[in-house]
């Protein structure tokens, strides 16, 4: 008798705690994806129509006119070209770079070693503030230039110490007997060591093809040629130009279409979030060693 | 001598590792190092016009620069919102991806739980410039919330979500949780996972319900992670803990309107810095910070190695 009503309790309390786990759930399953939903839906409709407001789930006029708008604007393909470009050029420099100082300082042995590793761990934790580091952009002319795209954010510190370890836990006997055969450093790492170094070269291309995808502030303060704006900023100005304004009412109609500022900057939102969803299967695979890496390893 | 030899020898032998290693040092020298001198500027007349040979030849003026911020009329207002809101994210952006693995944890049916996880961490690959495209839609005052309240006559007038300084804060934070509520729950449920199953059976045995089970083992078990994210948080109090995302908030979504809650005092050296130009001031200011956030690491650091024997360096 004792027994039945300890079980029965028992089953009450998980009833309970399952109800409240698969409600919470479901509501931050919601509440995560409708608002990306929302703005696909919104980037589908008539943007004159769309500021009246009353649009959940559906399209209530359907038209392609907003992203026919975007892919014409000059100014919208030109941010778009530049942030491909930056992407492309900016993660392969800042690949190659970080790999190969990684994989340099992965040699215990490495003359000098404990020096670079203090120089990096204070870059790490020091930094001299925003205007010291706009000055010696301005000193080497990178500002107003594509290259403040590229250069600056090349070596990141974070994932040199994560590929430091990577490449010191490959074991130093697969180098070794390459080099016996007469294969120069160079080789040894093209032959050997990248074909191995997947899982860490995916993980860093990813996290720094995203990061240089969705950067917007180097573009805000280091650039002023509008031909060399990036997605993020003109997004940006956008918004800022439709905050001050009273709301999304009286967003400016484009003459003689349906479209407004706002539902082509939607059309833009989803331009600019459809390869960050399709390059997320791959994030995914990746990310968890990443982050664990970075943040319970010492 | 004779170990300078063998140093140089060692160097010539490891050439062209020490050709990929010094690219980089040379690298972190002109991109992190040279800046960190900039630093006094903070101390000196300093004018842009000067270039950068007028960082060592403009007079210094000593604490000027600090003085004239502390007795700015802005100063009370700034660090306050900076404290603000910082404290309040850490009070709300720490707990909850904790609460979150706990409850993905206790999810039986694996494809949801696989769902919801999926889709949670989302929003951490994208940028807060789409994140304030997507507020805008919500929350202006046309925006899908206010439209919604006002048809089912909630509210009679707009609510200024975006534009009202006494909402700021709370926008501030509850952004930061949606936006990174699910990402860090990964370090959790990764540490939860790494919990022995035999001490839930044994608990289930000696008759621990599901709420004793998660107080009980869960949560001291996966202590040492809360530990070290904390601190983590922590030393980046002011940055906005976690995420790190209090300028790249208050840039994006502070306005004119909500100005007197929104900026802080990362905006602020922007306003002052590259927008008035006023570098030597702007420095001064931005260094304050800087030295807080450097006492706020060491400071995390060495209580948490006090209390727990824990530690990030």
């Amino acid at each position: 008798m004792d027994r039945v009503r300890r079980r029965k309790k028992i089953s009450l309390e998980d009833l309970l705690v399952d109800g409240v786990i698969y409600l919470l759930g479901l509501i931050i399953l919601f509440v995560t994806v409708y608002p990306f939903l929302y703005v696909l839906i919104i980037s589908f409709n008539e943007g004159v129509d769309a500021s009246l407001g009353g649009i959940y789930w559906w399209p209530r006029k359907f038209t392609l006119e907003n992203y026919e708008q975007f892919f014409n604007d000059s100014k919208w393909l030109v941010g778009l070209g530049v942030t491909v470009l930056r992407t492309v050029a900016g993660t392969l420099i800042g690949v190659l770079f970080t790999t190969l100082v990684a994989y340099g300082l992965s040699f215990q042995n490495l003359a000098g070693r404990k020096l670079y590793m203090t120089i990096i761990v204070i870059s790490m934790y020091f930094s001299g503030g925003i205007i010291p580091y706009y000055t010696l952009l301005k000193e080497l002319h990178l500002i107003d230039t594509f290259f403040v795209y590229v250069i600056p954010g090349a070596l990141n510190t974070f994932f040199l110490m994560v590929g430091v370890s990577f490449f010191g836990d490959i074991p130093g006997s697969l180098r070794e007997s390459a080099k016996m055969d007469g294969a120069s450093e160079l080789t040894v790492f093209r032959k050997i060591i990248l074909p191995i170094s997947t899982p860490f070269l995916a993980t860093l291309t990813l996290f720094i093809g995203v990061g240089h995808w969705n950067n917007w502030y180097d573009s805000a303060f280091f650039v002023k040629t509008k031909e060399l704006r990036t997605l993020s900023y003109l997004m940006m100005e956008v918004i800022n130009k439709s905050m001050v304004s009273s709301g999304a009412g009286s967003a400016t109609a484009q003459t003689a279409s349906a479209t407004t500022t706002l539902s082509i900057q939607t059309a833009a939102m989803v331009v600019a979030v459809a390869p960050i969803l399709c390059v997320y299967p791959f994030l995914q695979k990746y990310f968890v060693t990443g982050i664990m890496i970075g943040s319970v390893k010492e | 001598m004779k170990k300078r030899e063998t140093w140089g020898k060692e160097f010539r032998k490891q050439l062209p590792l020490q050709i990929f290693v010094l690219s980089g040092i040379v690298y972190l020298l002109i991109f992190n190092f040279i800046p960190m001198f900039g630093i006094i500027m903070g101390f000196k007349d300093y004018d842009i016009v000067m270039g950068v040979e007028g960082i060592f030849t403009s007079e210094w003026v000593g604490l000027k620069y600090f003085r004239e911020f502390v007795n700015d009329y802005n100063f009370a207002n700034l660090v306050k919102n900076t404290v603000g809101i910082s404290l309040l994210k850490l009070i709300f952006t720490f707990p909850i991806p904790i609460i979150f693995a706990v409850m993905l944890n206790e999810m039986k049916c694996l494809r949801f739980k696989k769902l919801v996880q999926t889709c949670s961490y989302l929003p951490h690959f994208i940028s807060w410039v789409i994140i304030s495209g997507i507020s805008f839609q919500f929350l202006s005052s046309g925006g899908i919330i206010n439209t919604l309240l006002m048809s089912l006559g909630l509210i009679g007038q707009p609510i200024g979500f975006l534009t009202d300084p006494d909402l700021y804060w709370g926008f501030a934070v509850l952004s930061d949780v949606w936006k990174e509520m699910g990402w860090w729950t990964i370090v959790f449920l990764a540490a939860i996972v790494g919990v022995s199953q035999d001490l839930y059976e044994a608990a289930q045995i000696d008759g621990a319900g599901r709420l004793q089970r998660i107080w009980h083992i869960t949560l001291p078990c996966i202590k040492p992670t809360i530990v070290v994210v904390l601190i983590l948080a922590l030393g980046n109090l002011f940055g906005g803990g976690l995420s790190g995302s209090n300028f790249e908030q208050s840039y994006l979504m502070g306005n004119s309107m909500n100005k007197e809650t929104s900026q802080i005092i990362q905006t602020y050296v922007f306003e002052v810095g590259l927008a008035q130009g006023r570098y030597a001031y702007a420095t001064a200011v931005g260094l304050i910070q800087s030295a807080i956030s450097l006492v706020l690491i060491f400071s995390s650091n060495f209580f948490s190695k006090k209390v727990s024997g824990m530690g990030l360096f």
